[in-house]
């Protein structure tokens, strides 16, 4: 047996040069030592590889010499056998020798053909100039990359919030978790919508609709219109060129004017809803006489366009029956209270009332010359003033006492004159005057009696200690005497009651229309507003007119001590509360928690 | 003569030349066009008085959206019109200048459109892959300012199949030149053949740092290996020289590679962006409408 050796060369242009050589012997070297019968002349095979002979039985054995293996027909190995017929394919490094049983002349040798099939280093493989050159080779291509980040976006984006909203409940069974919808949120909700972060259905009823008033009156059931809504809208006037376009653009959506969320604009981050802006009121309020019939004044700026306030007044009526309207302050209008009172008589610092209030001492809570605290006192919020008792107010000084027995002093029953007539009538029938202390109209000095509340003004009562009963009544409701002082007495014709008091009715609100907090002006004093100090009648209204008002306060964006816009003293929707934003300067916490979830339940938030 | 001195002040590195950019094309036309929109946009928006605050729910916000969409489709479309080169009024150069000025004037619009309202959403995520192909266009004009010099001047007079072709010969020479050695010595030579010269992915293009350099390898190995005894032909002093001058030659090319990685590196984000983009703005307009 013998060997046939072909060598494949490639020339430049791509021929290929066969270079034969018969070995007439069995065994064969293969190697990268030129001395190796089959020079490969590639680093990767080792100076003696391995050894190619011919067994018996027509077989031909390959076996590494340097431990170094070899692919024979694509199994790496470091010994193989096999027939010289059909042959096999030989791998060592970058060459191939293939092995087949030689034919024709060469019929009994075996031939080896041996070619180079790997370039001689990585550079020297087929390069793309275009492509190893550029960026292309070590990323992926624009194209793909560009329809990669489409379909991301379009599937995390679109496709998911979308699936969401049309597999997803809306009702309760709805889970308070996230909801990829969310993922085209404009913004947080404000706090009291917070709960709804979840249903973007709750208000986005329908795709593509703006959001409807219907969807706010879904939980907000006892919210009522500002107006009529016609008139509203009359109100509004000329919408200008921006406002006129949005209009008629929204209108071909179907979207309606004057709308909740024209005012109540959401996604607007996590805070508390915000105070109705004042434009949203002189949008309207400004000259509003001249499109619409009202019998609203026309309002601006607090600083430049309020008109003056116009509380509500009590005023004797026809038949002598309260009649209340409201007028102006600039009217200087008079009240018909029922009361005889003068506040400048009482606020003196000099006089005898003065005098009398230092006397009665500091135990009493006097001591000195009256102040408006004596007899006004603040209701349980703070906000205005429970309203003035007789008894503990007027009654320190203005005793009823007519009688002791015992320790115990006897007083008139007031607000009843029946009662009154009666017990004096009693009185006399038991055989009054009896105490010597109690004679006639002798002079009282205070001490004279157990309390001092009942001791100063017993002059009065004891007009009664002179003749007979008729006498005494009529010195009780006559001048001078204790219920005339302070009260309208008209006589009655009737001898069991022969007199009857004007009823006292004292105004616990004069502006029914706005807010004021009491409480939010501590820094001032009460004579800083009301001036009483020169106030004669108890008719005179000693409120304070808007210039008082505008010595601090100016319009939303004055630069007043206290810029105030509407808000502050009127409610859009009015509700027995105070305005949101004066309810929010006043409570914080828990207690703005507890009064804001009240007047939702009134506005019927169903909470 | 007149021509000869033509061509040399159109040829030396210093260009005196009539070349006008895509930059200063008709005398910055387009910047200007793009500063007075953007400046009109900035004043309208100065004097508008939105309520609650600014948003792109406004009318304000409509018309810079709409402005804003159209014009993003435009910038796209230069993609299809580069394929196309033409001269004159709507010469390619033209469109380019209005493309990367109308381009940065995006950020004004954009920016404007949104009223400053940011949050973790699609309209965000919009507005950030468009400041993300800006930004990466940004690099793309400092780029093409600044490397073709460089480029240049390190290329020589050679071309990349040149470069190419004489890595090669020095491959031939090297494993020729590695015949005699024993089967360590091949090893540490193969190092440096079998190493691809175009490895090492995107940071190695970018920084022009190949960590893994076979060639490096190989050269560090040879000369460790090697003690060298005076007055003998040793083979290894062959290889070695070889492989530093593949060395030397490799660094040319990586060089040349880095540039234009640098030169190419922005457009692998700012196109495929670009179609993210306009999915998230289809996405953005669609949502904003669908929940009104």
């Amino acid at each position: 047996m013998s060997f046939i050796v072909r060598t494949v060369a490639r020339t430049a242009d791509g021929r290929d040069i066969v270079r034969p050589k018969s070995f007439d012997k069995a065994e064969l070297s293969i190697g990268r030592s030129p001395s190796s019968d089959i020079h490969l002349p590639d680093l990767a095979v080792a100076l003696n590889h391995a050894v190619i002979r011919t067994v018996a039985g027509g077989d031909v054995e390959i076996a590494a010499t340097a431990g170094m293996p070899f692919v024979v027909d694509g199994k790496s190995t470091e010994h193989q056998r096999f027939s010289a017929s059909p042959g096999a394919n030989i791998r060592i490094g970058s060459h191939s020798l293939s092995v087949e049983p030689g034919d024709g002349a060469e019929k009994g040798s075996v031939v080896i053909t041996v070619e180079r099939v790997g370039a001689i280093s990585n550079a020297s493989e087929e390069k793309e100039e275009a492509k190893v050159f550029s960026l292309g080779a070590v990323l992926p291509g624009k194209r793909a990359m560009a329809w990669a980040g489409v379909f991301l976006v379009l599937a995390i984006f679109l496709a998911w919030p979308l699936a969401s909203i049309y597999t997803q409940p809306t009702d309760a069974t709805r889970k308070v978790a996230f909801h990829a919808d969310e993922l085209w949120t404009s913004g947080k909700l404000s706090q009291v919508h917070k709960s709804l972060e979840n249903n973007c259905q709750a208000c986005h009823v329908k795709a593509g609709e703006a959001v409807r008033d219907t969807a706010c009156a879904a939980c907000h059931t006892k919210v009522h219109d500002h107006a009529d809504p016609a008139k509203l809208l009359a109100a509004k006037g000329s919408l200008g060129i921006v406002g006129g376009t949005k209009a008629a653009v929204g209108s071909l959506f179907g979207i309606q004017p004057g709308r909740c969320v024209e005012c109540h604009t959401e996604h607007q981050g996590t805070t508390a809803m915000p105070v109705t802006d004042e434009r949203f009121c002189t949008n309207c309020h400004t000259d509003m006489s001249k499109r619409v019939e009202t019998a609203l004044k026309d309002a601006d700026d607090f600083g430049s366009g309020h008109p003056q306030f116009e509380p509500t007044i009590r005023f004797a009526g026809p038949n002598g029956l309260p009649a209340f309207r409201r007028v102006s302050l600039d009217a200087n209008p008079k009240e018909d209270n029922g009361l005889k009172f003068p506040h400048d008589l009482h606020l003196s610092t000099t006089n005898g009332v003065a005098q009398m209030a230092k006397t009665l001492g500091k135990a009493d809570g006097y001591g000195a010359p009256l102040d408006c605290a004596n007899c006004h006192t603040r209701d349980a919020t703070g906000t205005t003033f429970v309203s003035v008792k007789m008894e503990p107010a007027c009654g320190a000084c203005h005793s009823l006492a007519f009688d002791q027995v015992g320790g115990t002093i006897r007083t008139l029953r007031h607000g009843d004159p029946a009662q009154v007539v009666a017990d004096i009538r009693a009185f006399y029938r038991a055989g009054a005057p009896r105490s010597a202390a109690l004679q006639g109209m002798d002079r009282r000095r205070p001490g004279d009696f157990a309390t001092a509340g009942q001791r100063t003004n017993f002059a009065q009562t004891s007009a009664m200690h002179i003749g007979n009963a008729d006498q005494a009544i009529r010195a009780v409701f006559s001048k001078g005497g204790a219920c005339f002082d302070c009260h309208t007495v008209r006589s009655t014709g009737n001898p069991t009651t022969p007199f009857a008091v004007a009823p006292v009715v004292l105004s616990k609100r004069y502006m029914m229309k706005g807010w004021f907090d009491h409480a939010a002006h501590d820094t001032e004093s009460c004579a800083s507003c009301h001036g009483v100090k020169g106030s004669k009648l108890a008719a005179d209204v000693n409120l304070p007119k808007l210039a008082k008002c505008q010595e601090c306060h100016g319009g939303q964006d004055a630069h007043k001590a206290v810029p105030s816009a509407c808000a502050m003293c009127h409610d859009y929707h009015r509700t027995e509360f105070a305005p949101l934003m004066v309810r929010d300067h006043r409570t914080r916490g828990k207690a703005g928690e507890h009064i804001r979830e009240k007047s939702l339940q009134e506005a019927g938030a169903g909470i | 003569m007149a021509s000869k001195s033509l061509r040399q002040a159109t040829t030396g590195r210093e260009r005196a030349s009539e070349h006008e950019g895509f930059l200063r094309y008709q005398s910055f036309k387009w910047l200007k066009i793009a500063l007075l929109i953007s400046a009109v946009a900035l004043l309208v928006y100065a004097f508008n008085d939105v309520q609650p605050r600014p948003n792109g729910g406004s009318i304000y916000g409509y018309v810079t959206g709409t402005i804003g969409v159209l014009l993003i489709l435009w910038l796209t479309m230069l993609g299809l019109r580069k394929r196309a080169i033409t001269a004159g009024r709507w010469s390619l150069k033209s469109w380019t200048s209005a493309h990367v000025y109308l381009g940065l004037s995006l950020i004004v619009i954009a920016t404007l459109h949104t009223g400053f309202d940011f949050g973790w959403n699609v309209h965000t995520l919009a507005y950030a892959l468009m400041m993300l192909v800006i930004g990466s266009g940004v690099f793309g004009i400092a780029a093409y300012a600044m490397l073709p010099q460089a480029l240049s001047a390190n290329r020589g007079e050679t071309t990349q199949i040149q470069m190419l072709d004489n890595l090669r010969m020095i491959d031939r020479q090297l494993n020729e030149a590695a015949q005699p050695l024993d089967a360590d010595g091949a090893a540490m030579v193969r190092m440096s053949l079998d190493d691809d010269p175009f490895g090492g992915g995107l940071i190695a293009r970018v920084t022009g740092r190949y960590g893994k350099c076979g060639t490096r390898a190989a050269l560090a190995a040879v000369r460790a290996h090697h003690i060298r005894v005076e007055g003998e032909a040793d083979p290894y002093d062959h290889v070695e020289v070889l492989l530093e001058r593949k060395r030397s030659s490799l660094s040319r090319i990586r060089k040349h590679l880095r540039f234009k990685a640098l030169l190419e590196v922005w457009l692998y984000i700012h196109v495929p962006l670009t179609f993210a983009l306009i999915a998230a703005l289809f996405v953005h307009i669609v949502s904003v409408f669908y929940y009104w």
